[in-house]
């Protein structure tokens, strides 16, 4: 029985081509929509019981394959096996949710376009955009001569360049937040200042030159600007830092926590659980 | 997949063990009826005062979720996103969520859904407002700039998982005029926020939110569950720092060379 059973496992899981391939993808999609129609069905009073019940399942697995100690050899508990097939259920599910974001997006956009509404070209952008990538995307996984060139342009040439700029214009962001951050309105405010000055200087080369007076070695030593600047960047701010850590840790493990036990009350989902 | 050397260590499931007792402990005491102190969050003090900015200029609000998914942080977003949309809907303030994770945008849908009906208003939401723009960094955050422009929002906040784009939202949201809230537990993007922001929530601040703002007893009994696991923490750390100034300073004091290795047994160094 064990034997059939994984024989069935790893038939399923052989790769697949042609038109299995297209049968197989037709049949996960038939299947899927059936779970989630399933799903809707289920009355209100028993989603409670379901969302708990499945919420607590994978989190027990999640974290007793974290903390089971694994074999030394191999690096794995006897839980480690099934991950792959947890993180492909995720990546299902994600997909799905793609599809409905994507529609989101067509939604929004296509009335714009539809009505000739405000900015009506920037939504036309976004189906050029969409259409013309998806298509070329999938010509040049057929290995259609020239489309791999065109979809280098479109992504390399195009969409890369984009968010180079986007993230370049953080150059100019940070000169106007720095000069608001650094304006003394507080005992705070200067203090902050002052430990900015002194890291800066420390990082560069003229830093060194103003207090390069001072002996490297001995009591005095400890006043050149540079072992101020590494001072303030090891002691203080790492204690800090460290401290955000805990709490943030701390934080973390209580709200999963609540979501895990289904402890969380008055966030969201009271209504429909 | 679990590590053994790390977790060949026992000291590790002790202390884990001892802050989830704390936690749940709190939890189900505060379910009792016990009453619990939350010090004043100057930042979450401050949102119906946001809230309020926005109603009375008409203008719409902005809560962007950050660029993570679905994870610890993101769900924290949403359950902060409830609270905001509940107090944005007793005034009929528009709320704008752009989020950047499909399956983030699915469940900020069903959020904002059951924020408004919990309000009596289910008819002020309004689908087009919970939007889902990019997965690519930079699309969601030019997605977002732009967004704060085209509809002058009044109030932006910034709960979530952010990375490089925080200040280019953030020094968006100043030229608009806006009021900003954010919060973050990315320790790289809260010196951003700060420079940029109104307020800004730092550290474990951004997992009390939801109790700050709710007040709900099983919230704030985790609150304390956590300061409780914090105080562990110190407890350890101060001890830890005594026996190593101990065996540094006074090396032939009896048993302190044997407790200092005790101790480096559990928690090793570096």
């Amino acid at each position: 029985m064990h034997h059939n059973k994984h024989l069935f496992w790893s038939w399923l899981a052989q790769p697949r081509h042609g038109w299995e391939l297209l049968a197989f993808i037709a049949g996960a999609v038939v299947l899927g929509m059936a779970v989630l129609a399933f799903l809707t069905t289920v009355p209100q009073r028993y989603r409670k019981f379901l969302v708990a019940g499945i919420t607590f399942l994978a989190g027990l697995y999640l974290s007793l394959e974290f903390f089971i100690p694994p074999d030394p050899s191999t690096q794995e508990n006897f839980l480690t096996k099934g991950l792959p097939t947890l993180s492909s259920i995720e990546m299902v599910v994600g997909s799905f949710a793609l599809l409905l974001g994507v529609w989101n997006l067509v939604h929004m956009h296509g009335k714009i376009v539809l009505k000739l509404g405000k900015g009506w070209y920037n939504s036309a952008a976004f189906f050029i955009s969409l259409i013309s990538i998806m298509i070329l995307g999938f010509l040049r996984d057929a290995r259609v001569f020239g489309t791999a060139e065109m979809f280098n342009v479109l992504f390399s040439g195009f969409m890369l360049s984009l968010q180079a700029t986007t993230f370049s214009l953080i150059a100019f962001y940070i000169v106007s937040a720095a000069y608001r951050a650094f304006r003394i309105r507080s005992a705070e405010a200067a203090l902050m200042m002052i430990a900015a000055t002194i890291v800066m200087l420390a990082l560069v080369p003229v830093g060194a030159i103003i207090t390069s007076w001072i002996p490297e070695t001995g009591f005095w030593s400890a006043f050149r600007i540079e072992r101020i600047g590494y001072w303030i960047l090891t002691s203080p701010n790492m204690s800090v830092q460290r401290a955000i850590a805990f709490g943030i840790a701390v934080g973390a493990l209580a709200t999963g926590l609540r979501i895990w036990l289904s402890l969380e009350r008055g966030s969201f989902f009271d209504r429909q659980l | 997949m679990g590590e053994s050397t790390q977790f060949a260590n026992p000291a590790v499931y002790v202390i884990e063990g001892l802050l989830v007792f704390f936690i749940l402990y709190k939890i189900f005491s505060a379910r009792r009826g016990r009453s619990l102190f939350v010090r004043r969050i100057p930042g979450l003090s401050s949102l119906d005062e946001a809230v309020g900015r926005a109603t009375e200029m008409g203008r719409p609000m902005l809560f962007a979720p950050g660029i993570g998914g679905l994870s610890i942080v993101g769900l924290q977003a949403l359950a902060i996103l409830s609270h905001v949309i509940r107090r944005a809907a007793k005034y009929g303030t528009r709320v704008i969520v752009p989020t950047a994770d499909p399956l983030l945008y699915t469940i900020a849908e069903e959020v904002a859904k059951d924020a408004y009906a919990a309000e009596g208003v289910p008819e002020q939401f309004i689908a087009d407002d919970v939007r889902y723009l990019s997965d690519s960094q930079f699309a969601w955050a030019s997605g977002v700039v732009g967004i704060l422009h085209r509809e002058k929002v009044a109030t932006a906040l910034y709960f979530g998982y952010f990375a490089a784009e925080s200040l280019i939202l953030s020094e968006n949201g100043q030229m608009v005029g806006a009021i900003q809230i954010a919060g973050t537990p990315m320790t790289t993007q809260i010196p951003f926020f700060l420079a940029s922001c109104d307020y800004t929530i730092i550290g474990d601040e951004y997992y009390a939110a939801s109790a700050y703002l709710s007040k709900e007893p099983t919230l704030l009994g985790s609150l304390v569950g956590q300061d409780y696991g914090k105080l562990t923490m110190v407890a350890i750390i101060v001890f830890g720092l005594i026996c190593m100034t101990l065996q540094a300073n006074f090396p032939h004091l009896p048993g302190i060379s044997s407790l200092q290795t005790w101790f480096l047994k559990f928690f090793p160094t570096g």
